[in-house]
């Protein structure tokens, strides 16, 4: 953004902010206007504007909870705001080239314990996989004031009820660090909020004890077996951690890892003791899931085969906007990405490949979305997704297919809507999307819910009404 | 006002008129608004309409089922924005009719005339991609800060007015269903005063949707007509004079227990994301005991106990309110004491449902000024004398008995044929999903 964009743009927004109580948000444009109850100034901690692309992505990404990561490149943009406004070029430097890479921007990885607790490996009850999930636990209950235990904290020290746990799922091909920066974001605004984040199968650390045997064959990624999965992971977390009990349960759920979460909701697989409070879906709808199928293997061909490296496969998600933040690009693609050890044939071949081979995943797809918006929407759920709360978070209101259309109008759920955001919604708005699911979490806590008294038991008690 | 019912005319041609007109027309229409009061007072007779969601087509459908303006008087219940491809032109003709013919109008606030809402469901972009400039989405927004919450019907009738050449009507029929062309789908009688069912009559002149036989116990479920979506409960209340009808977008609070505490509240401005004002907006009626968490992430859910109680203590007879989608058009609940309207017919253009508008013809009986109420609280008995010590609610006015309510007159109609011109392209599909 150049300085005569910013001048403009803060003398539009203080304009518009005085003449109307509210300013829209701009849709799919690249002037996001700050929506209403967001502060102009940028949060603290945060060089203002300090970029030179029109990509707007660190509005929404907070560096500030970085430690490490000393903003030290405001050399001469970032400062100037306060100055005259006047860029004096200085020599040598210049002025009206492109930008290469992305100078003032570091697309160096984030390590996970940037924003997760500990890292845990659980072996499964039969032996056959053994599974790899974040976790940062849930305050424990009110009597200390302490924040979220230390990493080191020795397990079985602590009481684990208090907060609930959000468990999150990734979509297929994505790791369970694409929650990372979330994650962190919930916590900023519910600080008791625990958060537990599990790779898939066949994505991230979670390893297959015995290799299948037949390498030509997939994975199993059906979606019943995803969601015992999820729901193995839950129970043995709180066995590895000594839960007295499970916390109470928000589910969210990323494209596949929406449908997974909403199989766990619907039929019984959690023990009947689990509280689900609610899930959320992000950015994915049957309708249109299955329409997108068709096009996805000419999707996937597009994609670079490899990277030189890992900061090149970060630069190419930022780049071709898949991931439109920056921070959360750095700290999840990593994961996504593994080294191909073996000598290769080419000389320059890229050694960094994708883990997951989405395209031989493609059986799955189908049985991925088919039956979804049914279930999102509970009708005739067997599992503890009766009486939760449901919240659908898109990118884009078209996506909706009739039946979550039906839905929306007679009030089944909560809808929101984030224009601006990608599919990987949660990456590129993730203060948003907290808000949204804090907001969620606190409608849905029944242990805080007080409703007006019902009017039959004021006629019990003789209460003339 | 030549210029006026020029851009009437236009409007009713789905042609926008230009910037600076529809700058003069929301300045008028505020003006207008600003005298209402929150809960306008409105005089049966009059047609109550639910949804409209920018589908000006069906608009135009309604209006030539329910009869022109200003030959019929409307109460349009809200949400006329969004969604649909022609919520400018929808609105703005509402609003010229409104300002035309104030007292043939009327129009409440629903959860969609808002700011925050329109900039995500498409009222927002259609006035951008229509106009270049945010401006006109500016004063549409500031008119629906002034649009009321709520408004009261005096004066329905407890029988139906008879139009000229159809079946004669009955003083005992409470509901009738008809369809977009004046044909009778059915007819209900109401509840004699021992408590009987009431009985469908059958309607020879009718094709195959006439149905024998009574209803079943009131139930929640659906035992009318294929289509007509009257619900078994609605199968007739005791005939009495007909109270007053209360019209809200969405439905009750928890914070408003009797019609008052709305005329109290502050509504010139954006509808909050809590409290009183939002919940008239949101809130919906539910099969459940008491007040509910709303799904919908505002509002409340609240059950038979609350509507029954709500009417009582501020006699009236029915609460008519919009805010669902409802397949059949409208739908009847906890014994007539709450009914849905839906006027988006094929709502999105792929719901395939049907729309229903509700009319309450005027009473010229005389009776029904008895029990005419201002909502206030226990102003008069509602003409039930001898029903028991009024003011006090009965635990068996829990348990089906209802009081007495307006006759209506549902017609039900389809989605007009589509005019495929000028719809924006459906967007490509998402080419990542997975």
């Amino acid at each position: 953004m150049s300085e005569l964009q910013k001048k403009w743009a803060k003398a539009r927004l203080s304009n518009s902010m005085q003449a109307h109580a509210y300013t829209p948000t701009q849709v799919m444009g690249a002037t996001a206007i700050p929506v209403p109850g967001t502060t102009l100034q940028p949060p603290v901690g945060i060089p203002e504007f300090n970029e030179l692309d029109e990509e707007d992505e660190d509005k929404f990404g907070s560096l500030s909870s970085i430690p490490n990561h000393p903003q030290d490149d405001d050399s001469s943009s970032a400062s100037s705001v306060s100055s005259t406004g006047t860029v004096i070029p200085s020599p040598g430097k210049a002025l009206f080239a492109r930008p290469q890479g992305v100078p003032n921007r570091s697309l160096d990885p984030i390590p996970w314990t940037t924003y997760f607790e500990r890292e845990l490996f659980l072996p499964s009850a039969d032996g056959t996989i053994t599974y790899h999930v974040y976790l940062t636990s849930p305050a424990p209950p009110a009597t200390s004031n302490t924040t979220s235990p230390t990493p080191g904290t020795t397990p079985g020290t602590k009481p684990s009820t208090g907060g609930p746990l959000f468990v999150t799922h990734h979509g297929a091909g994505s790791s369970a660090l694409s929650f990372a920066v979330l994650g962190a974001e919930i916590r900023k605004r519910l600080p008791s909020t625990g958060i537990l984040s599990l790779d898939a199968r066949g994505h991230g650390l979670t390893s297959l004890t015995n290799p299948n045997p037949n390498p030509n064959e997939p994975i199993d990624l059906s979606l019943p077996t995803l969601s015992q999965d999820l729901c193995n992971a839950i129970l043995l977390t709180a066995t590895a951690m000594s839960w007295p009990d499970i916390p109470p349960l928000i589910l969210v759920g990323h494209s596949l890892g929406g449908a997974v979460v909403t199989e766990l909701a619907y039929q019984p697989l959690l023990p009947p003791s689990v509280s689900l409070l609610g899930y959320a879906v992000l950015d994915v709808v049957e309708g249109s899931a299955l329409d997108a199928l068709q096009s996805m293997q000419t999707y996937l061909s597009t994609r670079p085969q490899g990277f030189n490296s890992l900061k090149e496969g970060i630069e190419w998600h930022v780049r071709s906007r898949t991931i439109r933040n920056s921070v959360s690009a750095r700290v999840s693609v990593p994961a996504l990405l593994v080294e191909q050890s073996e000598p290769q044939q080419q000389p320059r071949s890229k050694p960094w490949r994708w883990r997951t081979d989405l395209s031989s995943t493609q059986p799955f797809w189908q049985g991925w979305f088919i039956g979804l918006s049914k279930k999102f929407l509970g009708q005739g759920a067997k599992g503890p997704g009766r009486g939760a709360g449901k919240m659908l978070l898109l990118a884009g209101t078209d996506r909706l297919d009739t039946e979550l259309t039906i839905g929306q109008m007679q009030g089944k759920y909560a809808l929101q809507v984030f224009p601006e955001a990608g599919h990987f919604i949660h990456e590129d708005l993730p203060e948003k999307t907290a808000v949204a699911l804090v907001d969620f979490y606190r409608r849905n806590d029944r242990s805080a819910l007080v409703l007006p008294t019902k009017v039959s038991e004021l006629l019990a008690q003789g209460t003339r009404v | 006002m030549s210029d006026l019912d020029r851009a009437i005319a236009q409007l009713r041609a789905c042609r926008p008129i230009p910037e600076n007109e529809v700058r003069e027309l929301c300045h008028k229409a505020r003006e207008l608004l600003i005298e209402e009061g929150n809960v306008v007072t409105v005089n049966a007779p009059v047609t109550i309409c639910g949804d409209i969601h920018g589908q000006f087509h069906d608009l135009m459908e309604l209006f030539r089922v329910g009869g022109d303006v200003p030959d019929t008087n409307y109460l349009f219940m809200g949400d006329f924005v969004d969604r649909g491809f022609y919520s400018l032109e929808s609105f703005l003709l509402l609003l010229c009719l409104k300002v035309r013919y104030p007292d043939r109008m009327t129009l409440i606030r629903g959860n969609h005339e808002s700011r925050q809402i329109t900039t995500v469901y498409g009222f927002y972009d259609e006035c951008l991609r229509k106009y270049g400039s945010a401006n006109v989405w500016r004063y549409c927004c500031d008119v629906f800060d002034y649009l009321a919450l709520g408004a009261i019907v005096l004066g329905a009738s407890n029988t139906l007015s008879q139009p000229a050449g159809s079946v004669p009507v009955g003083e005992d029929v409470e509901i009738e269903v008809c369809n977009a062309d004046q044909q009778i789908i059915s007819r209900f009688l109401r509840k004699g005063p021992n408590g009987a069912m009431g009985q469908q009559q059958q309607q020879p002149t009718t094709n195959g949707f006439s149905e024998s036989g009574s209803s079943g116990p009131p139930a929640p479920t659906n035992t009318g007509p294929p289509g007509s979506g009257a619900s078994g409960a609605s199968g007739g209340s005791i005939g009495n004079p007909a109270g007053a009808v209360l019209c809200v977008h969405g439905g009750l609070s928890p914070l408003i227990d009797n019609v008052d505490k709305i005329r109290l509240l502050d509504r010139k401005q954006e509808v909050p994301h809590e409290g009183a004002m939002c919940d008239l907006l949101w809130s919906d009626p539910d099969e459940i005991d008491g007040w509910g968490l709303s799904p919908r992430g505002a509002g409340f859910l609240f059950g038979a106990d609350i509507v029954k109680v709500f009417n009582h203590r501020n006699d009236l007879s029915l609460i008519a309110r919009a805010h669902q989608l409802v397949m059949e058009g409208f739908k009847e609940m906890f014994d007539a004491s709450i009914v849905t309207v839906w006027s988006a017919p094929n709502y999105c253009y792929r719901c395939g449902n049907v729309a229903a508008l509700l009319e309450l013809s005027e009473d010229d009986s005389g009776l029904g000024v008895l029990a005419r109420s201002n909502g206030d609280v226990n102003r008069s008995d509602g003409g039930m004398g001898g029903q028991g010590p009024r003011g006090v609610l009965m635990e068996n006015d829990l348990l089906g008995y209802n009081r007495a309510g307006p006759a209506r007159r549902y017609r039900v109609f389809q989605a007009a044929p589509q005019d495929s011109r000028g719809m924006p392209a459906k967007k490509p599909v998402a080419d990542y999903f997975l």
